[in-house]
């Protein structure tokens, strides 16, 4: 029972369910006649811990796959490092600037996780980034960070 | 006479050139879209959602439909040549489509989808144009009461249409709600769910959140597995239907534009469900139906031309009620609300303009769709041929450049990334993003209504069951509810998600 995946998933919900009924009592339910801020999050909260169980139950009777077959023959570390790159990109966004960033994050992608030969690679990361850049900035006049870190530097 | 004046009206809107040019790259950004696969119609809308901020409320909303039917038109080539279908709706084309191909009869194929999808297309048009008016003239006597029936509706019609556990459908929609109120009370002004975070004050964005769970999930799923494609021939061959292929499929056409429509009008329903539904009626209207799945064109003509009409007919609920009903046009809602439009029952006399505009555009794109893509079909197979290696890393960075476009906030990135994550792990599970979506747009309308109303009743909850239309819509949705419990309806339900997933 434990090892399905509809187990634990139901069981993370029906945390989700709680926490969110939880909050809504926080909230203020109000009166019928004039419900409060929290109303409509207790009653929803109520009804994912509600299917929630029924998800949980289910597991508990042997229903669905087990946890790990969810990730058995998968590529799950390149799953892993996009995200983490991802993350990455997203804290060095702003500092870093976005040609810089998101040649990096291109060039990352097509080196690490799927790859793709460095004479492609580094020209198709070069040109998106750039490209994508000139495109938002200058056509579409889209203000983008062009790196706190890298502001005193005279190149730019 | 009205509708003629309107329509001539909207076409004075949609050939105005700027609005050609909106439509053109919608068409031609949809038949993309529609024709890679691992990025479909809601990844680019929600990409192309801030760039039309810079253009005039009409020339936005045309290019965002023209991505929406441009996509139907372009899922079929991928379907037919690679047997990976561009977008959901195009499933059932790849049944008998890409058998026709292998026997070298593509250029049929994607001849007749074409030409049936014009086909419904217009018919749609031409329907939304007589009805959305009628509807609207009966959706201005709505009140709260029938808004929040209307909503609950539309969330349990596509919980129970989902393919797999009606349960988890229902958790996901009852999420979306939660998600769909993080911020201010609209009543009373309170933040709710902010943890004391500014950027959350004004709620969390739609666009980061269809793009993490529709775009970066896609790609994580995606790059999980060892995807190989194959195009399976390089000369697509006459484009043109023989007579025998064209009498074989006018029935097909004309059934499945009907039956699209129809389930493209209804909150939930949409292209999808369209396309497999009359897929299940041609091959039972079939003498021979044993020839369905080894290349029979009545079972690419159908469901083409299904998904196409239930692409038009969307956009009645969207347009006379303001109620989306399924998460494209939720999207289209997100277009019309940040030019400062709402979408209803006054749309029509408010912003005529706009809605015969968009109408007009449709007929324009639909032709466009048409004369574009037979021709073009040579380059849409070779876009196909670019691998997906390189594919997602691009794909990744226009959803991060979406993402920042539609609010110049770094916070909008991790919403994305958390909900692409989040995506993932639903997919894995058996978790669909679908009833999510919907609910996270239609859940403050929910709740608005449903206070609204107890305010007017006093705290009655008689108000929902002594209005007719309000209690039609809870009945048929406490039907809907109460309908996997029965085990016949049960066990028919899981037939059809069964289908659809083979």
């Amino acid at each position: 029972m434990v090892r399905r995946a509809e187990f634990w998933s139901g069981l993370f919900w029906l945390a989700v369910g709680s926490f969110v009924c939880w909050q809504a009592l926080e909230l203020g339910l109000g009166a019928l006649r004039e419900p409060g801020s929290g109303f409509v999050f207790f009653w929803t909260g109520l009804m994912i811990c509600a299917f929630a169980l029924c998800v949980a139950i289910g597991g508990i009777r042997g229903r669905g796959p087990m946890l790990g077959d969810l990730w058995r023959a998968t590529r799950w570390r390149n799953v892993l490092l996009v995200i983490v790159a991802l993350v990455a990109y997203a804290f060095l966004f702003e500092r870093l600037g976005f040609v810089v960033c998101s040649v990096a994050l291109l060039l990352f992608l097509m080196i690490f996780v799927d790859p793709v030969p460095l004479r492609l690679a580094i020209p198709i990361a070069l040109i998106a980034g750039v490209g994508i850049w000139y495109v938002l900035e200058k056509v579409l006049l889209v203000q983008l960070p062009k790196g706190s870190w890298l502001e005193d530097l005279p190149l730019f | 006479m009205d509708v003629l004046a309107g329509l001539s009206q909207g076409f004075a809107v949609a050939l105005d050139p700027v609005n050609l040019l909106y439509c053109f790259v919608g068409v031609f950004i949809g038949t993309l879209v529609g024709v890679l696969p691992g990025i479909g119609p809601i990844s680019a809308m929600s990409l192309l959602l801030p760039v039309t901020l810079s253009g005039t409320p009409e020339s936005g909303i045309i290019m965002m439909a023209g991505i929406y039917y441009g996509s139907m038109y372009g899922g079929s080539t991928t379907a037919v040549l690679v047997n990976i279908p561009g977008e959901a709706a195009s499933v059932v084309t790849c049944l008998d489509g890409h058998e026709m191909a292998k026997q070298g009869r593509a250029g049929t194929a994607l001849g007749v989808s074409a030409l049936g999808s014009f086909v419904a297309g217009t018919f749609a048009i031409i329907a939304l144009m007589l009805v959305a008016p009628l509807l609207a003239r009966v959706a201005v006597a709505f009140g709260p009461p029938e808004y929040f029936s209307l909503v609950a509706l539309g969330l349990t019609v596509l919980s129970f249409l989902t393919q797999g556990s009606m349960a988890k459908a229902l958790l996901m929609a009852g999420l979306g709600v939660v998600i769909g109120l993080v911020g201010l009370d609209q009543i009373n002004a309170m933040p709710r769910l902010t943890f004391d975070r500014l950027e959350l004050i004004d709620g969390i964005g739609l666009v980061p959140v269809v793009m993490g769970l529709f775009g970066v999930a896609e790609i994580l799923n995606n790059i999980e597995q060892h995807v190989r494609r194959e195009v399976v021939q390089t000369k697509v061959g006459n484009l043109w239907p023989g007579r025998a292929d064209l009498k074989a499929s006018a029935w097909p056409v004309g059934r499945g534009t009907v039956l699209g429509f129809l389930l493209g009008v209804l909150p939930g329903g949409g292209a999808v469900i369209a396309s497999f539904a009359s897929y299940a009626i041609e091959k039972k209207f079939s003498r021979t139906p044993e020839r369905f799945g080894k290349g029979a064109i009545e079972g690419v003509a159908g469901p083409e031309a299904a998904n196409n009409a239930a692409a038009g007919g969307a956009f009645i609920p969207l347009m006379t009620l303001g109620i989306p009903p399924n998460v494209i046009m939720a999207l289209l809602l997100g277009a019309f609300v940040v030019h400062g439009l709402q979408p209803g029952p006054l749309m029509i006399t408010q912003n005529p303009g706009i809605f015969w505009g968009v109408v007009a555009s449709m007929y324009v794109g639909n032709v466009m769709l048409l004369v574009l893509n037979l021709p073009l079909i040579g380059m849409w197979v070779q876009v196909l041929r670019v691998p997906y290696k390189i594919l997602f890393p691009l794909i990744l960075m226009f959803c991060i450049v979406g993402v920042f476009a539609s609010g110049n906030a770094v916070f909008d990135v991790f919403v994305m990334i958390a909900f692409g994550a989040l995506g993932y792990l639903m997919r894995k599970f058996g978790y669909e993003a679908a009833p999510l979506v919907l609910a996270f747009v239609l859940g403050p309308m929910l709740e608005n209504n449903l206070r609204k109303s107890l305010i007017l009743s006093e705290g009655s909850f008689d108000v929902f069951v002594s209005r007719p239309i309000s209690l039609a819509c809870l009945a048929i949705a406490a039907a809907l509810l109460i309908a996997p419990l029965l085990p016949a309806l049960r066990r028919k339900r899981e037939k059809v998600a069964l289908d659809v997933t083979e």
